[in-house]
């Protein structure tokens, strides 16, 4: 290993290989508490060849690798068990901005927020908001397909990338997609994205930027009944409207937020909240928001707030974007999970987690993009407890069962990571999995990149045949 | 509302016995869904079809109103799914080239699209799932029937538009939309330089907005030279609005929506036809290179102005050799800043004509993964081996 160590410091430079403990420390987690693992190695490449280089070398030392940007992943993705953790976060420049034909090219490590302040510039933006997007990077939005609450009108990643160059883990450079036309043939571009960094690495990204909307309108809806928020979600969505977004929060989300430096005026007294963002041409926007107005007040609504002005508007999105850190606040970790459900099955899978929550005695909060029938129920606890990680464990486990028998699925935007992956069984069949494990072997014939995440081993007939084409370092 | 889903499980078994006897047999497919692709021309080396209608009827395996999305089995058609889900005040935003009589599964399979690709995307965007019997002869499940969804490698995405090569399609989950209160179909002269202005200028985004070659709007009967056809939908008021702000572009002329469905049936089974595809900034030089010189060979045109995409139809009437001769130079004319995927060609023309599609070496690997004997629909990319 330190031979391999002095061949990639002489690609990276000295201080940009981390092998000491100490070093490592702060890439031996993601966003997902609870698991700690330890790279046998960082690299940190700075620019494009440096990254081509890295990769080739491993390559032909068949040593596996994980690629990571900014390490906000909520799946445990980006975790190296005793393999080469590939940082990607230096790889910070915007490449170009087009703005007549409303595009930018990136690197894979550009901070998601950062490339819409440099879209803000022409009137663009990038249209994909995950909750950690002032530090997560496109890259990693890339790997995992990320969403976020503008998602509901707008898309997710995929929808948003025109074209990617891809390193793939042999070393070889390949183009996905056609920014500049049609394509004939296989969505490369469509696998590759949402592949969780085991096809390959982005060198850059071409994204579709979306032009800012002429009109906003914020409504915050309270109700005493989840039941009653749920029921007005799916009544807005059949009347034809597309809101930007529409979020929900529990009781127990807005208690916290509201506790917390990011209080935002949610009423504590709430069963539920929504928050539901309307936007458009000006002309349209003021008949949707009262069609929206009177459609929750007619599914039970107390009350529907219309922000008055942008600042307020910032406040209300302010309170939905910080309730993980405000939940943090409050426990010593925080689970963030993710699934989907019908949109109708919404009413009764909340009511199913709330008894899994007392079941097992652990304390949920629901904040969630409710439009798209895309859960995060959350659960504070302390990992250092043992008994009570044990029950969080089982909680989760229980959910992820409830969201699949409700015709659901494991994950609607955080990626299966290691975290998901025990759920994958029952979500696929073996064939299907199989299937998947054939296609990531195209890509990477050697598994070595992000090797043990996404699919079992176990469901992949050839792979699970002849398990160590690659070497530790 | 869920009618026979286990059947349809027993459809795709049904299909899972036809190609593992084809495997055995090394007696290579053509997958068949309603047969009205079967005039585009694609070569495929194969005495043997697999009569997917014979196999799965069309069903509806899953369909819940409040949920918008449907998921049926493959041999639905379009115009079967839109009688169903318009009666519930929902419509599935797909309209590719050709009749109604289409079949989903055929739609995904070549993830054909037409100009409502504008506002709501291609199949890539609006597929959730689907059921497919691969070339091993294995049925495998991808995607579900929910609107988001990472969990796994996007399977759903690699069999969307891979024209039946990595597995036979046999049910199929799509994302459905509540119909508007208000859709309106206009018709503007104007130049495509003046119209890609507008649309890009404007704060409305219109279901659909095609530039029609002159040939093309006289023969539609929606205009007498360059015309933008659109279709607007929404609220009373923001149509009302897209409407008179669009006067500012020329005269706004009403027409009957059936245009729509004039226009996908308009490409004869004699033509070569053409999809382009350039930058949206480049479309208004390219369109007008191209339309002049369609006009000349008694071609027709129309364009999706946001998507950078022209689609073009040229009428053959001489001997193979004739043809071949005037649509090579007219394909290396067309190619001039734009990407070119054939559409439609005479069987024989193919493969002299067009480079083959998925040839790259990640291509031909997920090809050889999923349909190892290459027996399903082999020839169709174009593809000598």
């Amino acid at each position: 290993m330190i031979e391999l160590a002095e061949l990639l410091r002489a690609v990276v430079g000295e201080k940009r290989v981390l092998l000491r403990a100490g070093e490592l420390r702060s890439y031996e987690s993601d966003g997902l508490p609870g698991y700690q693992k330890r790279p046998s190695l960082a690299v940190l490449p700075g620019t494009r060849d440096e990254v081509i280089a890295v990769v080739r070398l491993l390559a032909e030392r068949r040593v596996a690798f994980v690629a990571r940007g900014a390490g906000t992943g909520l799946s445990g993705g980006a975790l190296a068990d005793d393999v080469v953790l590939l940082g990607l976060h230096r790889l910070k420049g915007i490449l170009s901005i087009d703005a007549e034909d409303a595009r930018a090219v990136v690197e894979p490590g550009v901070v998601n927020s950062s490339l819409g302040r440099a879209a803000s510039a022409f009137g663009l933006h990038y249209a994909p908001d995950p909750s950690s997007q002032a530090a997560c990077t496109i890259g990693g939005n890339v790997a995992e397909n990320a969403g976020g609450p503008h998602c509901l009108k707008y898309g997710v990643t995929l929808n948003h990338v025109l074209g990617i160059t891809a390193l793939l883990p042999s070393g070889e450079v390949v183009q996905l997609g056609n920014p500049d036309g049609e394509t004939d043939g296989y969505d490369l571009l469509g696998a590759f994205i949402g592949s969780e960094g085991c096809f390959g690495v982005a060198l850059d990204i071409t994204v579709k930027l979306t032009k800012d909307p002429q009109s906003v309108r914020t409504l915050l809806a309270d109700f005493s009944s989840v039941d009653a928020a749920a029921h007005a979600v799916s009544a807005v969505i059949a009347a034809g409207i597309v809101p930007a977004a529409m979020e929900m929060m529990d009781a127990a989300t807005v208690q916290v937020v509201e506790a917390s430096i990011y209080a935002a005026g949610y009423p504590t007294d709430a069963a539920a909240i929504l928050l539901i963002e309307l936007d458009g041409a000006a002309a349209g926007l003021d008949e949707d928001a009262e069609r929206v107005v009177s459609l929750c007040r007619a599914a039970g609504a107390r009350g529907v707030h219309s922000a008055t002005d942008p600042a307020e508007r910032a406040r209300l999105w302010q309170g939905r974007k910080k309730a993980f850190g405000a939940m943090g606040r409050i426990s010593p970790a925080l689970v963030v999970q993710d699934a989907v459900v019908p949109r109708t099955r919404l009413p009764e899978v909340l009511a199913e987690i709330h008894r899994i929550a007392e079941r097992h005695d652990v304390h949920i909060c629901n904040v969630f993009h409710a439009g798209d029938g895309n859960l995060h129920p959350n659960i504070g606890y302390d990992p250092t407890d043992a008994a009570e990680s044990a029950r969080v464990h089982e909680a989760m486990s229980e959910v992820m069962h409830a969201c699949i028998a409700a015709g659901g699925t494991i994950t609607g935007e955080h990626g299966v990571g290691l975290d998901k992956m025990p759920y994958m069984d029952a979500l696929f069949t073996a064939d299907t999995l199989n299937a998947m494990c054939e296609l990531r072997a195209v890509f990477d014939p050697d598994h070595r990149a992000n090797p043990g995440k996404v699919v079992p081993v176990h469901a992949c007939r050839e792979w699970h045949a002849a398990p160590s084409a690659w070497t530790r370092p | 509302m869920t009618a026979n889903a286990s059947a349809v499980r027993g459809f795709a078994a049904l299909v899972m016995d036809e190609v593992q006897r084809a495997r055995a047999d090394k007696a290579p497919l053509r997958i068949v869904g309603g047969g009205t692709w079967l005039d585009a021309g694609r070569p495929v080396r194969s005495d043997r079809a697999l009569e997917l209608r014979s196999l799965v009827p069309p069903a509806v395996v899953h369909y819940e109103p409040g949920d918008l999305t449907l998921t049926v089995s493959s041999t639905m058609t379009l115009a079967e799914i839109d009688r169903l889900v318009r009666a519930e005040g929902q419509w599935l935003a797909l309209d590719p080239a050709g009749s109604a009589s289409g079949t989903i599964g055929a739609t995904v399979a070549t993830a054909s699209a037409g100009p409502l690709a504008s506002a709501f995307g291609t199949p890539r965007e609006q597929v959730l799932g689907v059921e497919v019997v691969t070339g091993r002869g294995e049925v495998i499940r991808a995607g579900g029937r929910v609107v988001k969804n990472v969990a796994g490698f996007d399977l759903t995405r690699l069999m969307t538009g891979a024209w039946g090569t990595l597995g036979a399609i046999t049910e199929v989950s799509v994302r459905l939309r509540a119909l508007p209160a208000a859709d309106r179909t206009v018709a503007v002269s104007a130049s495509a330089a003046d119209a890609v202005r507008w649309l890009n200028a404007s704060e409305f985004t219109p279901y659909a907005a095609e530039l029609l070659s002159p040939t093309l709007a006289r023969g539609l009967g929606v205009g007498d030279g360059a015309t933008l056809l659109l279709r607007i939908g929404g609220n009373g008021s923001l149509v009302r609005a897209a409407l008179e702000s669009l006067s500012s572009l020329g005269e706004v002329r009403s027409v009957d929506g059936d245009a729509w469905s004039r226009l996908a049936a308009r490409e004869q089974p004699t033509s070569a036809v053409f999809r382009l595809g350039t930058r949206p900034s480049r479309l208004a030089a390219v369109w007008e290179r191209v339309t002049t010189m369609l006009e000349r060979v008694g071609g027709e045109a129309h364009g999706t102005a946001r998507r950078g995409v022209v689609r073009c139809s040229i009428p053959l009437d001489g001997t193979e050799d004739e043809e071949f001769a005037r649509l090579r130079g007219i394909i290396g004319a067309l190619r001039v800043d734009a990407s070119l995927v054939a559409e439609r060609l005479p069987a024989s023309l193919w493969a002299s004509l067009v480079p083959a599609a998925a040839a790259d070496t990640l291509s031909r690997g997920i090809r050889a993964a999923f349909d190892p004997d290459h027996i399903m629909n082999p020839g169709i990319f174009g593809e000598l081996a």
